[in-house]
């Protein structure tokens, strides 16, 4: 590749003169309130795969920490797919009580009111005593579902504004047949930490960190020579959302024995797979909307969507991150490493597992920066933060950020 | 299960047993790490990681499904090298710098039953 910093996309290609962003954004409890109304309760919220529940009666149960949800997905007979606030008609219990499951009924543990897979109310043990209550009108409260490239989305509001497709702005048809599907099995890990969520979103937005804060974990695999302060390329805006392409080391072998072994066994996710590259069966890379610009070292394309989410397509699966705001300076983070498949041999187990201590490790030394950046924050002595022209993606989050907040339309 | 050895040819191992091998998750191994010495991880690292092709080169004998009970030991203790190896080819430390201490992570495989 001749030149790549005529890729490098910087804040004002896109416009973006926003360079100082108000600290009270990150530690005001005003502000959070106003995300849970004027974000949270009106944009599309992803919350898991289709392929969590393949089957008819099969249910997941989330929790969108955010809004305080507590919410059932479950497949019907009819084939279709539903999600329902965990609450009780009767007297608000949380009835499903496992994480997941396959069942044609609900049956609440309190006074066993029983309801279908669809969410229906189906009986009501001593039911001449509630000769007020309509069963037909008192199945769980139903929540908008809508699914795009086998991603489950969630939309809180009484009447969505936009539809899904209209709310991913053309990323959907960009990504339209991306292989998720080819990496269906995922170990998820989740952690809470006292920090704003937007410190964890803005550190997925940006390259600028990874060769400081990532020095002995990230760096000597991603930073490449002719690109030290990993801009992204060919930054992308849909709306809100956005993609950015980032590069890789392939030379990358570190003198390291344990690590060698792991990747004689099975490739890291992140490890480009070589041989499938030439053999064109290497997943994401070679979908036209990711690498456009073709770059021989391609890395990831990092793929954002507002307000909580970072997808990671890599060369042997795939990294969902979402940030779930608690309060102003308190988060859950979750982390799914997504692979073709389950370890089939103790070999691949362990393989597995180092790729998911490294994963993780690297996550957290994230989340430990945000952390230390909200103790930052909240000693007062800064009004703002300051995005250079190398964290355009800030800057735009910021920009979106503000309009949603006061109203403007999704 | 104190009582439970090695399988005799790892016997090598046994200095490592007390710290690694009644682990169940990956958590768990993660909070060992943060409290061992790093010169402790270098040991195990020193001893373990030249000798891995060695060590699943007897395990591919066992149905991963079924591992009689040394095995399944040798197996929780080759394990601790996913986190040991961390700190001794990646980090230089036993714990990652600035992140909270004592630190706990939720890792969960879905629909798989991790050993
Ligand atoms: S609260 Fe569910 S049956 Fe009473
Ligand atoms: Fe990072």
């Amino acid at each position: 590749m001749a030149d790549i910093s005529k890729h490098m996309t910087k804040a004002c290609d896109m416009s973006l003169g926003n360079a100082f962003v108000p600290v009270e954004y990150y530690t005001s409890p005003d502000y959070f309130r106003r995300e849970q109304d004027m974000i949270f309760r009106r944009a599309w919220l992803m919350v898991g795969r289709m392929d969590e529940v393949p089957e008819p009666g099969d249910y997941i149960v989330r929790e969108v920490p955010t809004l305080k949800a507590n919410v059932v997905i479950a497949r019907g007979k009819d084939g279709q797919v539903r999600a329902f606030h965990n609450a009780c008609s009767h007297r608000g219990v949380a009835l499903v009580c496992q994480p997941r499951g396959n069942t044609m009924t609900f049956r609440c543990p309190y006074h066993a009111w029983l309801y279908r897979i669809d969410g229906s109310l189906s009986a009501i043990p001593g039911e001449q005593d509630f000769p007020h209550v309509d069963k037909a009108a008192n199945g769980l409260a139903g929540i908008h579902l809508d699914t795009w490239g086998g991603f489950i989305f969630l939309n809180f509001a009484q009447e969505p504004e936009v539809s899904l497709s209209q709310f991913l702005a053309g990323l959907d048809v960009m990504l339209d047949g991306a292989p998720f599907e080819q990496f269906p099995f995922c170990i998820r890990v989740t952690d809470e930490i006292d920090c704003n969520w937007k410190n964890l979103v803005n550190a997925f937005n940006e390259g600028y960190h990874v060769a400081v804060l990532h020095n002995k974990t990230l760096r000597p695999a991603v930073v490449p020579k002719d690109n030290p302060h990993l801009h992204y390329l060919d930054v992308k805006q849909f709306g809100p959302h956005s993609t950015g392409t980032v590069q890789r080391n392939f030379d990358y072998n570190p003198d390291a024995p344990a690590l060698t072994w792991v990747y004689a066994q099975m490739l890291p996710t992140s490890a480009p797979d070589l041989d499938a590259i030439k053999q064109g069966r290497a997943g994401f890379h070679d979908h036209p909307g990711i690498n456009r610009l073709k770059i021989e070292n391609f890395g990831t394309e990092t793929i954002t969507v507002f307000p909580n989410i970072s997808i990671q397509p890599l060369a042997n699966g795939y990294l969902f991150y979402q940030f779930w705001p608690i309060s102003e300076r308190r988060m859950r983070t979750e982390v799914r490493i997504y692979s073709r498949h389950a370890p089939r041999t103790l070999r691949e187990e362990y393989a597995m597992a180092s790729t998911l201590a490294a994963t993780r490790d690297v996550v957290v030394e994230d989340m430990a920066m945000s952390r230390l950046q909200q103790i930052g924050m909240e000693s007062g002595g800064k009004t703002h933060q300051q995005f250079g022209q190398n964290e355009p993606l800030l800057r735009m989050f910021t920009r979106d950020y503000e309009a949603y907040l006061a109203g403007a339309a999704m | 299960m104190n009582h439970v050895q090695l399988p005799p040819q790892f016997a090598f191992l046994e200095p490592f047993v007390d710290d690694w091998g009644s682990l169940a998750t990956q958590d768990e191994r993660y909070r060992k790490r943060q409290d061992l010495s790093q010169a402790k991880l270098e040991a195990f690292h020193a001893a373990l990681a030249p000798r891995l092709e060695e060590v699943f080169t007897y395990l591919d004998t066992f149905d991963p499904a079924a591992l009689p009970a040394a095995e399944a030991l040798l197996f929780r203790v080759v394990l601790g090298l996913t986190e040991a190896s961390q700190a001794v080819e990646i980090l230089g430390q036993p714990r990652i710098p600035h992140a909270p201490y004592p630190h706990t992570v939720n890792m969960e495989w879905v629909g798989y039953q991790p050993h």
